[in-house]
């Protein structure tokens, strides 16, 4: 097996799919993209298809997640994008499943190297 | 709860059954977070290791797993449990001729992703329900001690949910806050400041080693905070807000070494284990029970924590003429120690009381390495009475049948979040004062019988031994 022999694909180098899971927290993450410092209320305006309180739990949600801030202003709060912490987190998980499989075609090398020279050292 | 899911994929020029072949074989580095494992098998427990990468600290983690389904050559679904919880599903098909596509996709809970938001540097505290009384856990989800941490978590939560499920305990329904002390003590007094600080604790459970908690002690003694020391530990400074469950070293070994010198006929003991406080102090007990039973300690000696080449110790032990061993090597440590004494060929002439074996940890020694070892501990999963059979059924219809074991070290920190409640209940306060003075005298009877907290240095409970044998620990007498 020659050593270039491992071949990369389109999906690998595009890093595809670092997607949130969820529609809805992806649509209000557009939404909290598109303005700034949005409330809750104007989120939910944006996001007619869930109530209030549903825009609540789903900001907190993204708020763990790092992927949004927050800060106080009087009776509201005010939510923007945190692109820095969140986009590093994923970066570093991204990178880990790319070293992961990296990792597995330098193991796969390893391998056959070893099984050629056994082979020699039988002949 | 929710998630985020990444994947990627990757064509290897080999086929499918040599890509799913090299899986869980690499003890340096392999495929899947560098996975090792003895067997790939639904239920098998895996080792990771885990490049952090400079911006998260540059270092290589250790994490457990567990495997949850395989189909030979197709597909492996792994849970992880530590560092941070979610889960790798990797499917391999065939591409072409003589190649595979491989495709890896990671579910990333929310909380996993503060984890790493956090360890980043950055503040990821969810201010959560402003009406719940927040209590705290501070537990090793990384470093040598995550390896027994992975129930902690679920156990705690399991009994909020029952705490609250009586309805509000004077006023206030319970509140879960998590720190991880990475099995440091700088790291475990950061993290107790920002329970404290930032999610308005003033209660803490910790099943931390005690390197940790004396780190942290006089922290929580200046924050007026209530501190609740949950696992086994060597004892120390008590009062002032600050309460010691845990089962003593003493308690431990008083039952457990002339049993062993019995069955064995043994004489000649060495006490080999981290260089921290709890082995020495442990080891200063056991020496003196060896010697009141007749038998002479052969040799002593101490490794730091994370070390995991045990060559020199082995041959010192073999050298030694020991017959018994008691260790006090912890979690990642205790699994390397066993498994390399197994290797060495020292069980055929040694047998071993390990003080931190609990079940999380005897499942990463495996079932050839662990044959000869002991553990006695107030605890056991396999306890046979009713009480602990509907706990352990509890347990495992909230995180599933490959969830990580229920061992002493975590479930004492079911027992403590219960009796720290009841207390409250009793004082009508959450103040921790009025909870600590209603803590002494405190009962609850749980999973491992009744606990009575005698004072803040002291539960009483009982004590069992446990032998390793295929499959995990078998409870083989009460010995006290």
């Amino acid at each position: 097996m020659s050593t270039n022999a491992v071949k990369t694909s389109s999906a690998e180098q595009s890093l595809a799919l670092d997607a949130l899971a969820d529609p809805t927290r992806r649509e209000i993450l557009q939404v909290v993209a598109a303005g700034e410092d949005t409330t809750v209320g104007e989120i939910a305006e944006r996001v007619p298809a869930v109530g209030r309180t549903a825009v609540s739990s789903h900001l907190r949600v993204l708020r763990v997640a790092g992927l949004v801030t927050d800060r106080r202003d009087g009776r509201f709060r005010r939510y923007s994008v945190n692109t820095r912490a969140a986009a590093e987190v994923m970066e570093f998980l991204s990178d880990l499943l790319r070293i992961s499989l990296a990792d597995l075609s330098t193991a796969d090398r390893r391998e056959s190297d070893s099984k050629s020279n056994g082979q020699r050292r039988t002949r | 709860m929710g998630s985020v899911v990444l994947a990627d994929d990757q064509v290897i020029d080999a086929p499918p059954s040599e890509v799913f072949g090299l899986f869980g074989r690499s003890r340096e580095r392999g495929w899947l977070f560098g996975a090792t494992c003895d067997e790939v098998r639904p239920g098998s427990v895996i080792r990771l290791l885990i490049p952090m990468g400079n911006r998260f600290g540059g270092e290589v983690l250790e994490g457990t797993g567990r495997i949850v389904a395989v189909e030979p050559n197709r597909r492996i679904v792994l849970n992880q449990e530590t560092p941070w919880r979610g889960t790798l599903t990797c499917t391999i098909r065939p591409e072409g001729k003589a190649q595979s596509r491989v495709r890896v996709v990671a579910e990333v809970p929310e909380d996993a992703l503060a984890w790493l938001l956090r360890r980043g540097g950055g503040d990821a505290t969810d201010p959560g329900d402003p009406e719940a009384w927040p209590v705290g856990l501070l537990v090793s989800q990384s470093g040598p001690a995550s390896v027994f941490a992975g129930a902690s978590v679920e156990l705690a939560r399991l009994a909020i949910d029952e705490v609250n499920a009586d309805g509000r305990v004077a006023g206030r329904y319970l509140r879960l806050e998590v720190g991880d002390d990475g099995t440091d003590p700088k790291r475990g007094a950061a993290e107790l400041r920002r329970l404290v600080e930032r999610c308005d604790c003033r209660v803490v459970i910790t099943n931390v080693i005690s390197s940790t908690f004396s780190a942290i002690a006089r922290i929580a003694e200046r924050a007026g905070v209530l501190l609740i020391y949950s696992p086994v530990n060597e004892g120390g400074p008590c009062g002032q807000g600050l309460f010691r469950f845990g089962e003593r070293p003493l308690n431990q070994l008083r039952g457990s070494i002339p049993r062993l010198m019995r069955a064995t006929g043994g004489r000649r003991w060495y006490l080999a284990g981290n260089n921290y406080c709890w082995p020495k102090t442990t080891n200063r007990s056991a020496r003196r029970i060896i010697e009141r039973s007749g038998g002479t300690v052969v040799g002593t000696r101490y490794e730091a924590l994370g070390r995991r080449q045990f060559e020199p110790l082995l041959e010192d032990i073999a050298q030694s003429g020991a017959e018994l061993i008691v260790s006090t090597f912890i979690g990642g440590d205790e699994v390397e120690f066993e498994r390399q004494c197994y290797e060495y060929g020292l069980r055929d002439r040694c047998q071993t009381i390990a003080l931190a074996l609990d079940e999380a940890t005897r499942d990463h020694v495996g079932d050839a390495a662990g044959a000869g070892l002991w553990s006695p501990f107030g605890y056991f999963e396999q306890l046979a009475t009713s009480a602990n059979r509907q706990f352990i059924e509890r347990y495992r219809s909230r995180v599933g049948p490959c969830a990580p074991p229920v061992s002493s070290l975590s479930e004492s920190v079911y027992e403590a979040v219960h009796l720290h409640a009841l207390a409250a209940r009793k004082a009508h306060s959450w103040e921790p004062d009025a909870v600590g003075r209603a803590l002494e005298g405190g009962v609850f009877d749980g999973p491992r019988g009744r606990v009575a907290v005698r004072d803040p240095s002291m539960v009483d409970q009982g004590m069992f031994l446990a032998r390793s044998v295929v499959g995990g620990l078998k409870v083989h007498d009460q010995i006290a």
